[in-house]
């Protein structure tokens, strides 16, 4: 054999030999334990500590708002989708609680073509007059409460009812008077709940409460079957003192629960068209105070003035009613 | 006697210095064909634990597990908020263009043929979202005639036959014996071979770290009984992950209840996350 053949040989030899011996002293033990891989990195990463913490870690001391959160419709959105990750949560300090929150609720609610049917959307411009989502919407249980009530009463035994409600309301529904509320053509549902309510305490009023505790269940549903099916009368009666033009840009703000001349789609609330205006300021500024007890109310009453409150009850007292049927 | 005071000469030097290599080589020779001896009995695949303990931790005994991921398409809403869960939960570099999961939305707009295809990385969403650090999809489409729209979300399918397992040089991409491709971040070169066999786009080089990075299905949080950081922030119930080796877990149910599919079943790499509710063009 040629030398330079040979020599070439044993060099090759030579790198095989060592690339034999070489990996027997410089391959970790662990590496082909279980496979062409170093197994002690198994171990490694997962040991690594876990950044969120999930809802139950919030629960230890959050145990109120927890139980809120998970009897509500967002107990399928985690603690910290909204406030951030919780690792290192009490000891560094406080979760931010997020200040802008029609950016976050719009992530997920905002009306986009793709979502599903079934996930509750919204188009953002319409929905709220610029308003926070926040100001009806308790993120902690988003749905709005006014659950509809079945209303089944009969209305010959309303109007016999109604007899003793006339001196207050009026014979045909329409009050004598700017402080009572007009009944007639109100939406049945809304009236149902809140006689119940009266009767129940869950509000309070000087006049109405030992009335309303005074009827049955069945004389309820009688009555707000009977005022719902009498004609409303166009405008109110009683002089308004406000300005309704300037109530007219305010009440872009209620157009989702009221409509957008007081004639609200959902027969839980109450239509406002056509209302006494001194009624209605006397409610708003009863919300405002607390005296009238409603959730989204509350919320939205607190940032009104009381000449926008003056404005908003001349705009729907203006406005025309339309029977209920 | 005084030696003949001659150097050796260059032909008895070269014939020396051949005897030396030849001894040595054959001496390597024996060793190496003993070590030859001893190696394959010492490194015996799926060799069980040697101290008997459960590995890789001691609460968590990865013969036990088999793990399985599925996707509800039909319920994505394209909150992203998996997207942001995971880089909190990880490490994953704040920008549009790293990510270990991600969503896709299709969109068909009436009178056209060709779908439109966007997610979060897409310059129009970042600039929705106001930073690379938080992700939102813009309402591009808010006033399109939109004749079909829906989203996907992706990540690692975590394949039973991984072809970024069999490119990877060194060993530092591997899949557990519970069904996880994970990486070895100290073996790792940073070559991006396996970003470049992954077929489903699954992995990324860290830049921060200088080794790949992808989905591990939260190794850390599934071996301490948690969910993927994903899977636990999806509001709609769009991520589904379990033991497939329990029949009664959400993976088993979601695929025993529903008819999956997987992405590109043809390149045999046999995928691990189970879609349901997409479409042709989504692949």
């Amino acid at each position: 054999m040629p030398k330079h053949i040979f020599r070439l040989l044993l060099l090759i030899l030579g790198v095989v030999v060592v690339a034999v011996i070489a990996p027997q002293f410089l391959t970790v033990d662990s590496f082909y334990r279980f496979g062409h891989y170093r197994a002690n990195s198994v171990p490694e990463i997962a040991a690594k500590e876990p950044v969120l913490q999930t809802a139950r870690y919030c629960q230890d001391c959050h145990t109120e708002r927890h139980a809120q959160w998970s009897a509500s419709n967002h107990k399928s959105v985690t603690c910290e989708v909204c406030h951030g990750a919780a690792l290192g949560h009490p000891q560094n300090g406080k979760l931010p609680i997020p200040k802008d929150a029609a950016k976050l609720c719009t992530l997920c609610h905002e009306a986009m073509p793709g979502r599903p049917r079934t996930q509750p959307q919204i188009q953002v411009a319409q929905h709220s007059g610029g308003q926070q989502c926040t100001v009806c919407h308790n993120p902690h249980s988003p749905k709005i409460a006014a659950a509809l009530v079945k209303v089944a009463g009969n209305d010959t035994a309303g109007k016999q009812k109604a007899a003793d409600c006339a001196a207050c309301h009026g014979e045909t529904g329409i009050s004598p008077n700017d402080t009572w509320p007009n009944l007639a053509g109100q939406n049945a549902a809304y009236l149902v709940r809140i006689l119940a309510a009266y009767k129940s305490g869950d509000q309070k009023d000087v006049a109405m409460t030992p009335l309303a505790q005074a009827l049955s269940d069945a004389d309820i549903q009688n009555l707000a079957t009977y005022y719902a099916g009498l004609n409303c009368k166009g405008a109110a009666s009683g002089k308004a003192a406000g300005d309704a033009a300037a109530g007219k840009v305010l009440a872009k703000n209620c157009v989702a629960c009221h409509g957008e001349t007081g004639i609200g789609s959902n027969p839980a609330w109450p239509q406002l068209a056509g209302q006494q205006p001194g009624y209605l300021v006397n409610v708003l500024k009863a919300f405002k105070a607390g005296l009238r007890k409603d959730p989204m109310m509350a919320g939205i009453s607190r940032g009104l003035s009381d000449t926008d409150i003056a404005n908003l009850a001349a705009y729907y007292a203006a406005q025309n009613c339309q029977s209920t049927k | 006697m005084k030696k003949e005071d001659t150097k050796p000469t260059l032909e008895a030097r070269r014939a020396f210095l051949a005897k030396l290599a030849g001894a040595a080589t054959c001496a390597g020779a024996v060793v190496g064909a003993a070590t030859l001896g001893v190696v394959p009995a010492a490194s015996a695949k799926t060799e069980a634990p040697s101290d008997g303990a459960s590995f890789p931790t001691k609460d968590y005994d990865w013969t036990k597990h088999q793990w399985g991921f599925g996707v509800d398409a039909t319920k994505c809403i394209g909150c992203l908020r998996c997207v942001e869960a995971c880089k909190t939960e990880n490490d994953v570099p704040l920008n549009a263009h790293q990510f270990r999961t991600w969503v896709e939305r299709y969109v068909h707009l009436e009178g056209e043929e060709q779908v439109r295809i966007d997610s979060q990385q897409d310059p129009v969403n970042i600039e929705a979202s106001g930073s690379e650090k938080t992700f939102r999809f813009a309402n591009r489409y808010k006033d399109a005639k939109v004749d079909k729209a829906f989203f996907v979300p992706k990540l690692c399918n975590h394949c039973t036959h991984p072809a970024c397992v069999q490119v990877c040089p060194t060993g530092a991409t591997y899949k557990t014996e519970d069904g996880v491709v994970l990486v070895d971040e100290t073996y790792c070169i940073g070559c991006r071979y396996c970003v470049q066999a992954c077929p489903y786009g699954a992995r990324f080089l860290n830049e921060e770290k200088g080794v790949a990075d992808k989905c591990t299905w939260c190794y850390h949080r599934i071996t301490k009984g948690l969910q993927p950081a994903c899977v636990e922030v999806c509001p709609v119930g769009a991520r589904v992950f379990g033991n497939l080796k329990d029949k009664q877990s959400p993976v088993s149910l979601f695929i025993r209840n529903n008819r999956v599919q997987v992405l590109k079943a043809e390149m045999g790499n046999a995928p691990n996350v189970f879609y349901v509710g997409i479409d042709k063009e989504v692949n």
